[in-house]
């Protein structure tokens, strides 16, 4: 039997990484992955990450895909493609299906990065087709170029659902609703003002009823809930749609870890291994990393990854224990700034947060509608920068791990400091030149260039714009404010693409001046969707 | 000693609900009022329940209704989803022909 | 002592055994009690096992109730038990390829028929009449037109929805740890979270776990732990309705009323891996699939493009001359035993269940002699 001294499950970033830091070490290292391509959900993320530079932050999902695959190639990692892992035995043995046969392997170590699936939620008609996950709509679009359908309703307000929203308008589908369950919305406040701004309805504390149609998707009903989640008779509401998006979580894949015999622990979560520090389970030299050790991002994902490959090399004899831990605890000390902030582990689910780390009052208008009101941002300085001459206006309210925009700014405009999930600061001692890389780097969208000294009557508010086709200077549009309203008309000064700024345009629209701080948001005459 | 350990200890009568007929087990078909119905019936574990009525036992092996399952039973016993232990996860982790399974290269 | 529960009778193990023996004394009238060490009811070897409900090729001993329960019980089973258990009478065709097997087969078929069972060998093409999906490797096969299967799944939780509704009291996570004497008569169980149950009569019949419960009382039936797996495999139409086995007992299996087939499968590796054997997880070897697929499609070329969705792995309780202990316990008053079935103790579940009954309730069997399966008959001859 072919023995391995890493044998890794999953080539998705979780795994990719794990192989990556063994081979890097010197260990002989197999990656298994079931797909035809490696790179596990990557490829089909068309946005830009969060994070800081070290964790690729404002790279687009595939390209660090790209990258990724690039750097397993170069330390010399195999990817078995179209071989799937059937199960993990005794003896930390495993079979793997190729097309018409199957093998047996065993590893010394084995780490298993087998991700995770999405939750389905029962109502009726759920089984009809015109109901999908947003993942597979994620797919359809980013993978096969497809639309998922024309009408949508998006269930589920996490930062899936968001995303996913996003990028469903990007394709040029209509995004009738997106509703939740929940009071609140669940995802970055950043990423649902993209959507709101486009004029996605966000309806909280609803629920679907059923899907209508006969044969497929033709409607849907959704309600109102009440504290208990339960339909609120009467508020009963019907939606002209064609296609039902449920993004309401995942599950990690943790099948293969569960038939091992490691210990499992039954969280919230779901099902996931129980782990030490450097994600080995109660079996030594079984490790787990990525979502199926729980679900996170695949930012975390790809760090979990390299600290189970690091200690699997350690386990191997090829690290020695003081450089094994120095590089893990600089994983780990770069995974905790990730973790941090509003949305950390330990905040998730809380409802009494009313004011971010820097004491501002937080929005309510923005978990309620996924938009924050113009009153309530007069409590953060940064989107309130009074100076004259071209200026960023910066509407990230919500304390994220995330600060390409201190960096973006070569002048020294930004400021987020040590703490990534800091909200951006402006130093209005600074000269902004409005080169408008803030604008472009930011991967939630909430930077814009207001310069209310462009004309007498009128001044200049830009924007990142990533619909096509893009619009021309000269032509004239709607400019939409942050619940998608439209507000003024607009003449579109410039648009300017780079490579750096990897398909993000810079929007200039030029709007009467008492709409500089509403216009977030500009419609092509003719509509774009 | 709880409902889940003594099974004489009484969880009521089954009431009937409008949507006993929705379909949660895709692949074998199985409806919530027959998985409210066997949990009336004395089945109080999800393994006893995927027993008699085989709903995970299909081609997905559970992988999308084991959770709405447990939630519907946990509901049925007004105990906690947690508390109600999944069933076991076996191989193959993906459906694999006889003659792929026979087939061992070495 | 605190009991936490009492009872004409207290049941240690709630698989077909226990539970069928709690039905047929509850519908007596008798209070009784199971106790079930995990949260799952029938978790052991009652769900594990082939379904075969079979009289040939059974040792002489216990050749007698299965031919009881084949006639008397398995018919009307699911209409007693108001559940359908999925019992099909089609028989059991014991496949053999050579001569040697034909040996095997014929020695066995010759012992039955002895005992007055209708069992035949038939040449490879006659198989192939009853069955015609079997491949020519067949050479010969004894035909037993009054064997069949079951759903054990089923049948296990039919006997326990039954005894319930009779006023049979379960326990789940209740597992027995100490069986505990008072004035020379055995009258508890205690288990591992502490609680104490009361009997007049413990009937121990909790598998391969009897054995170290029974050592608290100074008992040991002499049986190991072997594992025993099968294969799942999607639903195919309707195909052939017999049970079927092999003459070296390394293959047997049955297509479900559903359409899935079940078919287990040996690599002679089950006595050494059932040291670790554990119902709570799959100890499924990486090599028993494989071969299981193997000796499938060599009897079954058609099955080729079937899916395989699923393995499982139980432990079986087998006995040290392969037949089961159904016996009270003359040194221990107040002690009954049912343990050891070697894994074919299914088939005769139901029939098992009517004897313990009649032991505990009667102080002896009324439908059929037990003496073949005492307690104390090992290493006294």
């Amino acid at each position: 039997m072919k023995r391995y001294e890493l044998i890794v499950i999953g080539a998705g970033p979780a795994g990719l990484s794990a192989a990556i830091e063994g081979a890097k070490a010197g260990m002989n290292v197999i990656v298994f992955d079931e797909n035809a391509r490696p790179g596990g959900q990557l490829f089909k993320q068309i946005h830009k990450f969060f994070g800081s530079k070290e964790h690729k932050a404002k790279i687009r999902g595939f390209r660090i895909g790209q990258m990724l695959l690039k750097e397993a190639e170069e330390a010399g990692v195999t990817v078995c493609l179209n071989a799937t892992v059937l199960g993990i035995f005794p003896e930390k043995r495993v079979t793997v299906r190729y097309s018409d046969h199957i093998e047996q392997f065993s590893g010394d170590n084995i780490i298993v990065a087998t991700g995770a699936a999405e939750n389905m939620v029962l109502f009726d008609g759920w089984t009809k087709p015109g109901v999908i996950g947003a993942g597979a709509a994620q797919t359809m679009m980013n993978l096969h170029g497809i639309q998922p359908g024309q009408k949508i309703l998006m269930v589920g307000s996490g930062n899936v659902g968001l995303v996913v929203s996003y990028q469903l308008l990007q394709a040029g589908c209509e995004v009738v609703a997106l509703i939740d369950a929940a009071p609140r919305v669940g995802g970055y406040g950043v990423h649902a003002a993209k959507v709101a701004r486009y004029g996605v309805p966000f309806l909280m504390r609803h629920t679907i009823v059923r899907a209508e149609g006969k044969d497929q998707v033709e409607g849907a009903v959704i309600a109102e809930v009440d504290a208990k989640f339960q339909p609120i008779p009467g508020t009963e509401k019907h939606l002209d749609i064609d296609t039902i998006c449920l993004a309401v979580g995942l599950s990690p894949m943790s099948q293969v870890l569960r038939m091992s015999g490691c210990e499992i622990e039954d969280t919230p979560g779901g099902l996931v291994p129980k782990t030490n520090a450097y994600g080995e389970t109660t079996i030594p030299g079984l490790f787990a990393a990525g979502d199926v050790a729980g679900i996170e991002e695949a930012s975390s994902a790809m760090i979990g990854g390299r600290i189970a490959g690091l200690a699997a090399a350690h386990r191997a004899g090829y690290l020695e224990e003081e450089t094994f831990k120095q590089q893990a605890q600089a994983a780990r000390d770069s995974l905790t700034q990730l973790r941090q902030g509003m949305f950390a582990k330990e905040n998730r689910g809380r409802t009494d947060l009313t004011k971010t780390e820097e004491g501002y009052a937080l929005s309510k208008n923005l978990l309620a509608k996924g938009f924050v009101a113009e009153e309530e941002l007069k409590a953060f300085p940064s989107a309130n920068a009074v100076v004259s001459g071209v200026h960023p206006v910066i509407e990230c309210t919500q304390n994220i791990p995330c600060n390409p925009c201190q960096d973006a700014c070569k002048f020294g405009c930004i400021m987020v400091g040590r703490q990534i999930t800091n909200i951006p600061q402006i130093d209005r001692e600074k000269k902004c030149t409005g080169c408008g890389m803030c604008v472009a780097s930011c991967s939630g969208q909430a930077i814009f260039l207001v310069n209310d000294d462009f004309e007498e009557t009128r001044s200049t508010v830009t924007l990142a714009y990533e619909f096509l086709p893009y619009p021309e200077k000269g032509q004239t549009g709607i400019a939409l404010n942050r619940s998608g309203e439209p507000v003024c008309e607009a003449e579109v000064i410039s648009l300017r693409k780079s490579a750096a700024t990897d398909g993000t345009a810079l929007l200039t629209i030029a709007v009467p001046k008492e709409y500089s701080m509403k216009a977030r948001a500009f419609k092509l005459n003719g509509g774009t969707d | 000693m709880d409902k889940l350990m003594n099974r004489s200890e009484d969880i009521g009568a089954f009431v009937p609900m409008p949507d006993d007929d929705m379909i949660v087990c895709r692949c074998e078909e199985i409806t919530k009022g027959e998985i409210r119905r066997a949990v009336h019936d004395g089945f109080r574990s999800l393994t006893e329940i995927k027993r008699v009525l085989r709903n995970g036992m299909g081609l997905c092996q559970g992988q999308t209704c084991s959770r709405l399952v447990r939630s519907i039973v946990a509901r049925e016993l007004g105990v906690r989803p947690s508390d109600l232990p999944m069933t076991t996860s076996r191989a193959p982790a993906r459906p694999v022909e006889m003659s792929v399974y026979a087939k061992e290269v070495k | 002592m605190a009991v936490t529960d009492k009872a004409q009778v207290v049941i240690v193990g709630s698989g077909i055994i226990g539970n069928a023996a709690a039905y047929y004394m509850a519908k007596r009238g008798a209070s009784v009690i199971v106790l079930e060490g995990s949260e799952i009811i029938g978790n052991g070897g009652s769900s594990r096992n082939g379904g075969g409900v079979r009289q040939s090729a059974r040792d002489p001993r216990e050749l007698p109730l299965a031919m009881y329960a084949v006639e008397h019980m398995w018919p009307t089973l699911s209409e007693e038990l108001d559940m359908d258990v999925e019992y099909f009478k089609k028989g059991n065709l014991r496949l053999g390829i050579g001569e040697n097997h034909r040996a095997i087969l014929q020695g066995l078929c010759d012992r039955c028929t002895a005992q007055g069972l209708d069992v035949r060998m038939l040449d490879g093409d006659d198989v192939r009449a009853i069955n015609p999906y079997l491949s020519e490797e067949v050479t010969c096969a004894s035909w037993c037109p009054t064997d069949g299967h079951a759903n054990p799944l089923k049948a296990t939780l039919a006997y326990y929805r039954a005894a319930r509704r009779l006023g049979a009291r379960f326990y789940t996570k209740e597992q027995a740890v100490e069986l505990v004497m008072e004035r020379g008569k055995l009258r508890y169980v205690r288990t591992a979270c502490g609680d104490v149950f009361e009997g007049e009569t413990i009937l121990v019949a909790a598998g391969y776990s009897s054995r170290e419960l029974l050592h608290t009382v100074g008992i040991d039936i002499p049986m190991n732990k072997a594992l025993l797996e099968c294969i799942v495999t999607e639903a195919e139409p309707p195909m052939f309705e017999q049970m079927l086995g092999a003459a070296m007992a390394d293959f047997y299996g049955h297509q479900t009323p559903h359409g899935s087939f079940v078919f287990g499968g040996h690599t002679g590796m089950e006595p050494y891996f059932g040291t670790y054997a554990n119902e709570d997880y799959s100890r499924s070897q990486a090599i028993s699939a494989p071969t299981a697929a193997r000796a499938i499609l060599n009897f079954f070329p058609r099955l080729k493009n079937t899916k395989l969705v699923r393995t499982w792995g139980g432990s079986m309780d087998e006995c040290a001359d392969k037949v089961p202990v159904i016996d009270r316990c003359d040194e221990v008053d107040g002690l009954a035993i049912a343990c050891g079935f070697t894994g074919h103790g299914f088939g005769i579940g139901p029939i098992t269940g009517l004897l313990l009954s009649e032991l505990v309730l009667d102080g002896k069997t009324s439908t059929l002699p037990i003496d073949a399966f005492r307690y104390n008959r090992f290493g006294s001859h």
